[in-house]
C-alpha cells in the first residue's frame, strides 16, 4: 500500500520537473526569437551604398596646391582631434604613367618611419610644422614631397606603404593613408582656415 | 581588607547602587593611591576603571551623587585629566553647538537615540563604535606607568595588574550599550549598521608647541603631549599636582618617552563630541540590457553637455538609490559597450554599490526595484536577476574578465554581392588571429600598440532582399574591437572582413548578443 503511494508521488515529481524544464526551454526559445527580431533589419530602410567608415567618423578636408601646384592632400579629422594625412585623388603624382612606384620616409632630418611613439602621453613623438616633409613618393620619372599640412605631433606613419607602395595607387583614401598627426586645438584652428571642404574640393577639381 | 577587595573586583555587581554602596567600594581601595589619583585630577569613573572594577558601577555612578572624597558638585568638578570629561559626560556637542553636562549615561544615550530616529534608519541591530583623541591614551599610559613606578612594590598592586584596567572606550561603551538597546528596541552586535561616537580635542597642537621649547632631546610628536611625568622626587601626593614645567630626571624610565619634557595642565575644555550613524554599503548584482543606440553606459559629459540621452548607470542607480534611501551609488560593470551599440541577450553583469541606505532591502524589495526599472515607459534599459550580493560578487565579476568571450551581431555591407563560397569561407575560419593596432578613434587616449586578438568563430546570415547586406555573428576574445575588424580601420586591423572577402566592408550597426560569464545568471 505504502509502495504504491511512493510510486505515484515519484512520478508526479518527475512530471513536475519535466514540465519545468519544458517551460524553461520554451522561455529560452522565446528569448532567442525576441533577440532575432531585434537583430534583423528592415531592408527598405537600408541605403544601397552606406557612408564609409571615414565618412561616418571623420570630417574630411583638403589642402590644395600645398606649397606647390598640384600637391593636393586630404586631412581627415576625427572628433578626438587626430588627423589622418594622405594624397587626394587629384594629386599630381597620380598623373604620371604607372602611378607611384616607391615611397621613402627618410626625408628632412630623420627617418619618419623609425620613430617609436609610446604610451598614453605619446612620448618621443616628433613635433612638426605644417610644411615639414613627411615623405617622398616616386613615380617612374619623378618624385614629390608630401608634407604634414597640419602642425602637430607625428604619431605614426603607414609602414605598410614601404612594402606595398601600390596601396597609394589603389586606395590612397583608405589603406594608402600616409600618417597620423595630433595637433593642439589652437594649431588646428589656424590651419583649418586654409583647408577646403568636400563640396568645395569637388567643385574646384571638377570631380564628381 | 584584602579579602574585601577581592570580593569587590571579581564579584557580580548588582545593577543599581546607592551612593553609600559607592562609598563602600571606594573605601575598599587602597587609600593612598586613591587620594593620589584624585589629587591628580582623575575622575571617579577613571579611578574605578584603573582599578579594573567592572560592572554597572561604571554605569550607575551618577554625576549628581556626591563623590564622598570630593565635595564639589558635578558642575563645578574639574575636568578629569585623563578622560577629559568623556566619562563625566561633559562635552561640546557638535549638534547643539554648546557644552553639555549630562548626569547619567542614559542621558547621553538619549541624545544618540534621537539622532538615529531622526534619520529613520531601518535596523534590527546596531554596532557601537567609539573614537577618542590619542591624547587621552597617552595620558592614561603615563598615569599607569606612574602608578607602576610608585606603587609597584605594594602588595595590592599585583592583584590590580591581574585584573587589568578597563579602557575608556570599553567603559563608555559598557555604560551606553544597555540604555541604547532599550531606547532603540534591539540588541547590539557586530553588524553593518554602525553608530559612531567621535571625541576630538583641540589641545593637541598646544602640547606640541610646549614641547618644542625644550632642548633638542625632546622627541617630536605629531599629536599633543599632555603627560604626567612621574619622578622619583615626588614622595607625597600633594606635590604631584604638577603645574608648569619640571626638569627631567634621567633615571626615570617610562616606556616610550626617555628625555621628553612633560607637563600636566589642567584641561580647561572638554572634548568635541560628534555622533552619527551609517550603514556599510549594500551591493546589488545583476545583468543589464541596453536597447537604445543613444544611451551611454556611464554618465558622459563633455563641456557641460551630456552625450546621449541617458546612461545605464543613472537609469539603474537613481531608482535603486531612491528606493533604499541611500546617500550615493557607484556603478561597476564587467566591460562596456559604445553608446551606439546595443547590449542584448542575457545582458552584461554589473554591481551597483549603494552607500548608507536608510532601508534594509529584502528579496521582495529587490524584486520590486527590478520591476520598477523595467516598467519605465521608454524601455531604454532592462535589468535581470537583480539581487543583493556579498563580497564574493566582486570576485565573480572580475574573475577572468579578460578571458571571457563575447558574442556579437554586426550589420555589414560589402562592396560586391556575396556568394555561398564567401559564406562558407567565413564560417570555416576558427580561432582566427587578428592583429589590431590601436584604433584611431581611441588612439588619442590609449597607447599605440599592436594587440593580437582571436575571433573564435563567425557565421554570416543573409538579410532578406539584399545581396550586399548581411548579419555577421561572431564570437571573439575580450578586448577585440569589432567595428575595426569589419572596416579595417584604414588597414590597421588585419585581417578584416574586407580583406578576407577581397572587397570593401562597412559596419552599420553592432549589437552585443552574449557575454559568456558565469555570474548573475539567475
Amino acid at each position: 500500500m505504502s509502495n504504491h503511494v511512493i510510486e505515484e508521488s515519484n512520478s508526479s515529481a518527475t512530471k513536475e520537473l519535466e514540465q519545468k524544464q519544458e517551460k524553461e526551454k520554451e522561455e529560452e526559445e522565446d528569448e532567442d526569437d525576441e533577440l532575432r527580431k531585434l537583430l534583423l533589419p528592415d531592408v527598405c530602410n537600408l541605403p544601397s551604398v552606406p557612408p564609409s567608415a571615414v565618412e561616418s567618423n571623420f570630417a574630411i578636408y583638403f589642402a590644395l596646391d600645398f606649397m606647390k601646384p598640384g600637391h593636393d592632400q586630404y586631412v581627415y579629422r576625427h572628433a578626438n582631434g587626430l588627423c589622418v594625412i594622405g594624397l587626394a585623388p587629384s594629386h599630381v603624382s597620380f598623373k604620371d604613367e604607372g602611378g607611384i612606384t616607391a615611397i621613402d620616409f627618410n626625408v628632412g632630418k630623420s627617418d619618419r618611419s623609425g620613430v617609436k611613439v609610446t604610451g598614453k602621453r605619446k612620448k618621443n613623438a616628433q613635433h612638426f610644422e605644417s610644411n615639414t616633409a613627411l615623405c617622398k613618393v616616386s613615380t617612374k620619372n619623378d618624385s614629390y614631397i608630401v608634407r604634414c599640412c597640419v602642425k602637430g605631433s607625428l604619431l605614426e606613419v603607414n609602414q605598410q606603404l614601404i612594402k606595398q607602395p601600390e596601396l597609394l595607387n589603389a586606395s590612397a583614401d583608405r589603406e594608402g593613408y600616409i600618417a597620423i598627426i595630433m595637433p593642439k586645438p589652437a594649431d588646428w584652428l589656424k590651419i583649418k582656415a586654409s583647408l577646403v571642404s568636400v563640396e568645395e574640393y569637388k567643385k574646384l577639381r571638377e570631380v564628381s | 581588607m584584602e579579602q574585601e577587595e577581592e570580593k569587590v573586583s571579581n564579584a557580580f555587581i548588582p545593577s543599581s547602587l546607592s551612593s553609600s554602596d559607592l562609598e563602600q567600594v571606594l573605601h575598599s581601595l587602597p587609600s593612598n593611591a586613591l587620594n593620589h589619583l584624585f589629587s591628580l585630577g582623575v575622575c571617579v569613573r577613571c579611578v574605578l576603571r584603573l582599578f579594573g572594577i567592572k560592572g554597572p558601577i561604571c554605569a550607575s555612578v551618577d554625576n549628581g551623587s556626591e563623590n564622598p572624597l570630593d565635595s564639589t558638585t558635578s558642575n563645578e568638578a574639574k575636568l578629569c585629566n585623563i578622560c577629559l570629561g568623556i566619562l563625566q559626560f561633559r562635552f561640546y556637542d557638535e549638534r547643539e553647538k554648546r557644552v553639555l553636562q549630562k548626569d547619567t549615561a542614559y542621558d547621553v544615550a538619549l541624545l544618540i537615540a534621537d539622532m538615529v530616529k531622526q534619520e529613520r534608519y531601518q535596523f534590527d541591530t546596531f554596532s557601537l563604535e567609539v573614537s577618542i583623541p590619542p591624547l587621552i591614551l597617552q595620558n592614561e599610559t603615563s598615569v599607569w606607568s606612574y602608578m607602576q613606578k610608585k606603587y609597584g612594590s605594594e602588595p595590592w598592586f599585583q592583584e590590580k595588574l591581574h585584573t587589568g584596567c578597563i579602557s575608556i572606550k570599553d567603559a563608555l561603551k559598557f555604560s551606553l550599550i544597555n540604555p541604547l538597546e532599550n531606547l532603540l528596541g534591539c540588541k547590539s552586535s557586530l553588524c553593518p549598521f554602525r553608530i559612531r561616537l567621535t571625541y576630538t580635542h583641540t589641545k593637541a597642537s598646544e602640547g606640541v608647541a610646549k614641547c618644542s621649547e625644550n632642548d633638542g632631546s625632546c622627541k617630536r610628536r605629531k599629536t599633543g603631549m599632555s603627560l604626567l611625568f612621574p619622578s622619583n622626587s615626588f614622595s607625597t601626593p600633594s606635590e604631584s599636582n604638577l603645574i608648569g614645567e619640571r626638569p627631567l630626571s634621567s633615571s626615570v624610565e617610562i616606556e616610550s618617552f626617555d628625555s621628553s619634557k612633560l607637563f600636566l595642565k589642567s584641561a580647561s575644555e572638554p572634548c568635541h563630541f560628534s555622533y552619527n550613524c551609517s550603514r556599510t554599503p549594500f551591493y546589488f548584482g545583476g545583468r543589464y540590457l541596453k536597447y537604445s543606440r543613444n544611451v551611454s553606459q556611464t554618465r558622459w559629459i563633455i563641456d557641460d553637455e551630456r552625450m546621449g540621452e541617458a546612461s545605464v548607470e543613472e537609469i539603474i542607480g537613481t531608482k535603486v538609490l531612491q528606493a533604499c534611501r541611500g546617500d550615493n551609488y557607484k556603478f561597476h560593470a564587467a566591460g562596456r559597450e559604445d553608446i551606439d551599440v546595443r547590449m542584448l541577450g542575457p545582458g552584461r553583469p554589473f554591481i551597483l554599490e549603494v552607500q548608507n541606505t536608510r532601508l534594509v532591502p529584502t528579496e521582495q524589495f529587490v524584486n520590486n526595484i527590478e520591476k520598477m526599472i523595467n516598467e519605465v515607459e521608454n524601455k531604454l534599459v532592462r535589468v535581470k536577476n537583480l539581487k543583493l550580493v556579498g563580497s564574493d560578487g566582486w570576485n565573480l565579476m572580475r574573475e577572468g574578465e579578460a578571458e571571457k568571450q563575447k558574442q556579437y551581431a554586426a550589420l555589414v555591407w560589402t562592396s560586391r554581392p556575396l556568394k555561398d563560397e564567401d559564406f562558407q569561407q567565413v564560417s570555416s575560419l576558427k580561432d582566427l588571429k587578428v592583429v589590431q593596432r590601436t584604433p584611431i578613434r581611441v588612439l588619442h587616449r590609449r597607447s599605440p600598440l599592436e594587440r593580437e586578438k582571436i575571433i573564435h568563430w563567425m557565421k554570416m546570415e543573409t538579410v532578406a532582399g539584399s545581396s550586399q547586406y548581411f548579419l555577421l555573428h561572431l564570437c571573439t576574445q575580450a578586448g577585440t574591437y569589432i567595428k575595426e575588424f569589419v572596416h579595417g580601420d584604414l588597414g590597421r586591423t588585419h585581417p578584416s572582413i574586407g580583406s578576407i572577402l577581397g572587397c570593401t566592408a562597412e559596419i552599420l550597426q553592432l549589437d552585443v548578443t552574449d557575454i559568456k560569464m558565469e555570474c548573475f545568471l539567475t
